[in-house]
């Protein structure tokens, strides 16, 4: 009887003695907790709202597992689309929670905003935004922000392109008033004449504009050819567009990425038949490669792909993953997640084209993201 | 000189839906002393409700959560007071946290989408400028509404009743004017007039969930204008905004067209004898 409790006994200190190197790395291998601060209210939810619905349900699809085995945690605060409390929630989940990267904020004005804070907590953050300024290498906190969306500037330049194979020559422009709105009228005033189209008038309005008739007015009394929508906010889309068939303003409308959005395409009336958009993609209408897959996803947690939102949402999230597993076997801090993200090139993400990032070029995707769509019959159709 | 004519007459046309919104606002000050920061929201949830209902019964619909949301608001009032609360500015600030909740209720429910609605496809052209039908009708709707409120306010025994509870409340229980009613059904006008302009937005330009605070601030910039007492001023506030914001978008640079009316409205306020009496919540 002493002999087979002696028996056990040893039997369990031998297995306890193997087993204790693997729980060891184990708890060397906790989960690595990830913010995403996103605009989920607010005028900016448009594009916050489909970048979590992405996350999530690619997280789930994952089993909020790395591909090497790293568990994930993920740690979501809204923004709600304001850039002091997007400063507020960036500090938050550092302090807080301890996340080593942080995917967000979803504006550009939101980025600009918790930079200052990312870099004195050395947290990095992965900005789903287009906004010229938040790469931009004189900010002292360049080395803590990384694009994972194409940057306006290279938007601009491939829908003016587009617009310049027809034979336009005068181009007018209506834009938003905020910096996305200005950051492009400014980019297509330099651009435009270079491959041959002269703005000849811009006109603009704030998001809650409910008339603008007489922005439309301004514009066909300038004689325009075609015009170009700097906007994001659907409902200020489709306004003008109305507007612009009841003043008569009957030249090519072309659009910029903000009104790539499912929502847009379904509501807009007979007006908008025929509108030029540039898009991130085209995962609600003409999905290919790596969209198909995010848009099955998306479909089974019962989800509709909206525009883009998805695509940056899980570029950003697809760039901590790569990051976390170059890092195998070592501690892993925000610092690291910085230095890793600098290193990365072609790793597996939903969007089209190839991601790169480098210590000078923190803006990972470029213009083989894009395609230009057009809008018939309520839907946006990738052309060739 | 048509160009202008057409930048008035497009001004006119947009400026009638912020004198709509004005409206409730200067009933409310009349009656209640406060401002009712939530009419944008009721706007915008009689647009949603409408839009997704569909037809003439989505009319009805959308002028009905309108009121349900001002019946809400009423009773938040009615609960301030219970508890002692006195400070008009508390029930101002009340009404505009419903508001973002109501927005946010959209949002949550409706998602991002613009809500659009198309009753006429072909523009009218009246003296060589095309006008949409819709706006032509806003226009004339919205005047006799006013007109109507106008004379209710200055020439019925309601309209005296509604501004005497306003007065003082105190002197008015004695005089048997039931001061709570009134009160309540203010809050109601100022859900289906708001709820009508939201309507009225929904068959002209179109809306989406960030447009309250716009529309509340149009409205409030429309209903101060010329003096907060009276619907009246308030229809020819909103029509002064309106040519001004058609005017700045037509002749000022794109830079400054957006404060162009911001400033006109600062400048009217404060240097003419309609501020004065505005900002010191006179009444006619």
């Amino acid at each position: 009887m002493i002999k087979s409790i002696t028996r056990r006994v040893v039997l369990a200190a031998a297995v306890a003695g193997l087993a204790a190197p693997a729980l060891a790395q184990g708890a060397d291998r906790g989960p690595v907790k990830l913010g995403a601060v996103l605009s989920l209210s607010g005028p900016a939810a448009v594009f916050g709202i489909p970048e979590r619905d992405a996350i999530q349900a690619v997280l789930k699809q994952m089993h909020s597992t790395t591909p090497d085995g790293r568990r994930i945690d993920l740690v979501l605060v809204d923004d709600k689309s304001n850039p002091t409390e997007a400063a507020r929630a960036v500090s938050q989940v550092i302090n807080n929670d301890q996340v080593v990267a942080i995917i967000g904020p979803s504006t550009g004005s939101g980025i600009l905003a918790a930079g200052p804070i990312a870099q004195r907590l050395k947290v990095p953050l992965l900005g789903p935004a287009g906004t010229l300024a938040i790469t931009d290498p004189k900010n002292e906190f360049y080395p803590w922000v990384f694009r994972v969306a194409p940057s306006d500037i290279v938007d601009i330049r491939v829908i003016l392109r587009d617009m310049a194979k027809s034979k336009t020559k005068k181009v007018g422009i209506f834009y938003q008033e905020d910096a996305y709105g200005k950051t492009g009228v400014d980019e297509a005033k330099i651009f435009g004449p270079t491959i041959g189209l002269n703005v000849v008038d811009t006109v603009s309005a704030p998001y809650t504009a409910t008339d603008l008739t007489a922005q439309a007015t301004k514009l066909r009394n300038a004689g325009v050819e075609a015009v170009f929508l700097q906007v994001s906010i659907s409902a200020l889309g489709s306004s003008f567009l109305k507007a612009a068939r009841q003043v008569g303003l009957d030249v090519p409308i072309y659009a910029n990425a903000g009104l790539a959005q499912r929502s847009f395409a379904e509501n807009t009336g007979p007006e908008a038949e025929g509108l030029r958009v540039l898009s991130i993609g085209n995962i609600p209408f003409d999905p290919v490669g790596g969209e198909v897959e995010l848009a099955k996803m998306l479909q089974a947690e019962g989800k509709v792909p909206q525009g883009w939102g998805e695509l940056v949402g899980t570029n950003a999230l697809m760039a901590a993953v790569a990051a976390i597993d170059a890092q195998k076997g070592k501690e892993i801090t925000g610092e690291s997640m910085r230095d890793t993200l600098e290193t990365l090139c072609n790793f597996k993400a939903y969007a089209r084209g190839k991601a790169c990032f480098a210590k000078d070029k923190h803006d990972g995707w470029g213009e083989d993201a894009l395609v230009i769509t057009e809008l018939r019959n309520k839907q946006l159709k990738t052309l060739d | 000189m048509l160009a202008i004519a057409e930048y008035v007459v497009r001004g006119a046309l947009s400026g009638a839906i912020y004198a709509l919104l004005a409206v409730p606002m200067s009933l409310m000050f009349v009656t209640v002393r406060t401002i009712d920061f939530a009419v944008g929201a009721y706007a915008l949830i009689a647009a949603a409700v409408c839009w997704s209902v569909g037809g003439a019964l989505g009319l009805a619909a959308g002028l009905g959560a309108a009121m349900a949301c001002a019946a809400f608001m009423a009773i938040i009032f009615l609960a301030l007071k219970r508890l002692g609360c006195e400070d008009h500015i508390i029930y101002a600030l009340a009404s505009f946290g419903l508001a973002t909740a109501l927005a946010s209720l959209v949002l949550w429910w409706w998602g991002t989408q613009a809500f659009v609605r198309d009753a006429f496809s072909d523009p009218w052209s009246v003296g060589g400028i095309r006008l949409a039908p819709q706006g032509v009708i806003n226009f004339a709707l919205i005047l006799l509404l006013v007109g109507a409120l106008h004379l209710l306010i200055q020439h019925t025994s309601l309209g005296r009743m509604m501004r005497a509870a306003a007065a003082n409340q105190t002197g008015a229980a004695l005089a048997s004017i039931p001061v709570q009613g009134i009160q309540v059904g203010t809050y109601l006008a100022g859900g289906l007039l708001g709820g009508l302009a939201g309507l009225l937005v929904l068959y002209s330009a179109g809306l989406d969930f960030t447009a309250p605070l716009g529309l509340t601030l149009s409205g409030f910039g429309a209903a101060i204008i010329f003096g907060i007492g009276s619907p009246l001023r308030g229809f020819f506030g909103g029509l002064a905004m309106g040519i001004a914001q058609a005017l700045a978008a037509g002749y000022a640079s794109a830079m400054v067209a957006g404060m162009v009316p911001f400033l006109f409205v600062l400048l009217v306020l404060t240097t003419s004898r309609f501020g004065e009496e505005a900002l010191a919540g006179g009444r006619p």
